[in-house]
């Protein structure tokens, strides 16, 4: 599951601003959703493979070029489709585990 | 001193201490093994060569130091972690590294997709298959043999209710991930869904808040249509019951007489001589309707889950897709099949040692007249089957006509009928319970073909010799429909049954002599014994000289 929800999280980031994958790692780790970078490598190329993330190269003082990720035009409707989904769901899961004993 | 290493990550040259590079070496190869079968994974490698040298770079920078020590290397594993987390769960491969981002499945019953008690979409769950295969299975374990409803009855009390959103997603156990997020995601929703759609469109556009008491507010108003549904379900529920019982029956009657008429108990044919196949007749009139049949049935059901289950495998595969669990099938399939053979040679046993004794009862008719005219006319509609049932009663062909001498002056027609059973006294009841139809109208005596026995006695290998007896001088004319009752006749002729029909036959001393065949005496015993006399003198002439 939390894998799901990391994908949401990683389109989720890339919809407020283009982000290279040590950023993302540092808005995960903040939010201590992510334990060990190496999760998300996998993830990045899979949602760039499925069309829903895009990428350029940028040079970096420190080190080899980065790879820095923006939203495709589908993924950008991904995300959008993917919010609705997860807020029923949330409001769902607060209605579910909130209602009192069921039969 | 310290021997390093020169390596090239993502273009940027490291020193590496020796024990370092045989560190990150290891680590590296890992990740490869990994990665490397997943779609994409040499770009996934390379992402990550490229964070690590990244990382390098600014511990480097920041210690100011040249050479990539073991510290240095350990801080990566950390950092990036264990290569078996990274595993992607793509969505086709199964589930069986570890179960680390997954969680492990459980089986639970369904109450969100119940009909009855949730069993049938829970297991639909855990295997990952459409509900409706897992409902078929039990609608048909149970219109068969009933054994659906006990399994059913069982896994209903044995399965926990999945009551909690952890519970329902562990129920699933399948990892989401990006190419099933939305599927997930969205069909886990879809009941609850469907529940909040109207109050959803009437709440377009309030706040939170007023939708959060509105919710509650609706929230009875839900459950009762909730169960309002549920009764829906289960009418119609009730109505494929029915209409599977129709099925079942109908596959049931055709798969047991298959079953049925293919065996061969104690060497007794099924197959007519029509080569037709006696089904259900066999079937009934061995099992009757005792515990035997369920027994049988339930066996052969048993017996056949395991090429159900193997077939359901295979299409599964077929599919391209998996069973979750096919460890699990293959153990019910080969349990069941276990079972099924135990049960079904169980009850053949039970049968067989029903026809281990047998026993001979005798009922003597006398009758009108020393001439008669012997037809098999009477009820002789025959089909050709061995078993026949109607009104209760078992119609058994199998009739054997002798000829013999009385040694009374009147005619008799002895019937000697043999039955089976389970013991002396078993074979002795079900001996003296038979029927057999004759009627003698003048010299006209009409017999049948088959006899009747009471339905409950069920078929032992019961068979009826009838014997007429004719005092000497008496004749009988042999019409041509007694021919398939014949059964080795006595003859002054020496001459086949099938020869002897159409003739008139007279009582003498030496036997039934034919009255009126025009081709006789070829094997008459006297003409035979008076050739051999002449050769035995021609012998003796020849030794003599």
């Amino acid at each position: 599951m939390r894998k799901g929800i990391l994908e949401y999280c990683i389109l989720g980031i890339l919809d407020s601003s283009d982000a290279y994958a040590s950023d993302i790692i540092d808005q995960l780790k903040g939010a201590k959703l992510i334990v060990v970078e190496g999760t998300l490598y996998p993830l990045l190329t899979r949602l760039k493979n499925a069309g829903l993330l895009e990428y350029r190269w940028e040079e970096s003082s420190s080190g080899p070029p980065r790879k820095y990720y923006s939203l495709s035009n589908s993924g950008r409707a991904f995300q959008k489709e993917l919010k609705m989904t997860w807020e029923e769901l949330q409001s769902a899961v607060t209605i579910l585990t909130t209602r009192p004993n069921q039969s | 001193m310290n021997k390093t290493i020169n390596i090239n990550l993502a273009g940027i040259i490291f020193h590496l201490d020796e024990g370092a590079y045989e560190s990150f070496k290891d680590y590296l190869n890992q990740i490869k093994n990994a990665l490397d079968p997943q779609e994409g994974g040499a770009e996934i490698i390379a992402d990550i060569e490229a964070r690590i040298a990244e990382l390098f770079s600014m511990r480097m920078q920041e210690s100011k130091r040249e050479a990539i020590t073991i510290e240095d290397v350990n801080f990566i594993q950390t950092t990036l972690g264990n290569p078996q987390e990274f595993e992607d769960e793509s969505d086709e491969a199964p589930h069986t590294s570890a179960g680390v981002s997954a969680g492990k499945k459980r089986l639970f019953r369904n109450t969100d997709e119940s009909i009855i008690g949730g069993v049938a979409s829970g297991i639909a769950a855990y295997f990952g298959t459409d509900v409706v295969w897992i409902r078929i299975i039990f609608l048909v374990l149970l219109f068969f043999t009933g054994i659906g409803f006990i399994t059913y009855l069982i896994l209903w009390m044995a399965i926990p209710e999945a009551k909690t959103t952890a519970q329902k997603l562990q129920m699933r156990g399948e990892p989401v991930n990006l190419s099933n997020i939305e599927r997930s995601v969205k069909e886990e929703l879809e009941g609850v869904k469907e529940r909040f759609g109207r109050f959803r469109e009437e709440n377009q556009g309030t706040g939170q808040s007023i939708r959060k008491t509105v919710n509650k507010g609706l929230n009875f108003i839900i459950n009762i249509l909730e169960r309002l549904f549920k009764l829906v379900f289960k009418f119609f529920g009730l109505l494929f019951i029915l209409i599977g019982l129709v099925i079942g029956f109908t596959l049931f009657v055709a798969l047991f007489g298959v079953i049925a008429s293919t065996w061969n108990f104690g060497g007794i044919d099924f197959i007519s001589i029509d080569g037709n196949i006696l089904g259900l007749n066999a079937a009934e009139a061995i099992l009757g309707s005792g515990i035997e049949l369920t027994l049988m049935r339930i066996g052969s059901l048993l017996t056949l889950l395991f090429p159900i289950l193997g077939l359901t495998t295979v299409l599964a595969k077929a599919l391209r897709k998996p069973l979750a669990n096919g460890r699990l099938v293959n153990i019910v399939g080969g349990t069941s099949f276990c079972l099924g053979l135990a049960l079904l040679l169980y009850a053949g046993g039970n049968v067989l040692s029903s026809f281990k004794v047998s026993t001979t009862e005798m009922r003597t008719v006398k009758l009108q007249g020393s001439t008669f005219d012997l037809r098999a006319e009477l009820l002789e509609e025959s089909d050709g089957f061995l078993f026949e049932i109607d009104d209760d009663n078992l119609r058994i062909e199998n009739v054997k006509l002798n000829i013999k001498r009385s040694f009374d002056t009147t005619a008799t027609l002895a019937m000697k009928h043999r039955a089976r059973g389970s013991s002396n006294s078993d074979a002795r009841k079900r001996a003296m319970q038979f029927n057999y139809p004759f009627e003698q109208v003048g010299p006209v005596m009409s017999i049948s073909e088959y006899f009747t026995v009471p339905e409950e006695a069920l078929y032992r290998g019961q068979e009826l010799e009838v014997i007429l007896h004719l005092p000497l001088g008496s004749e009988v004319y042999l019409d041509p429909s007694v021919e398939n009752l014949l059964y080795g006749i006595d003859n002054a002729h020496n001459m086949w049954d099938g020869e002897m029909i159409g003739h008139t036959w007279k009582m003498e001393r030496r036997g039934l002599v034919c009255m009126d065949c025009e081709e006789i005496d070829y094997f008459e015993s006297e003409a035979v014994e008076e050739q051999i006399e002449a050769l035995e003198l021609e012998i003796k002439k020849l030794k003599d000289n």
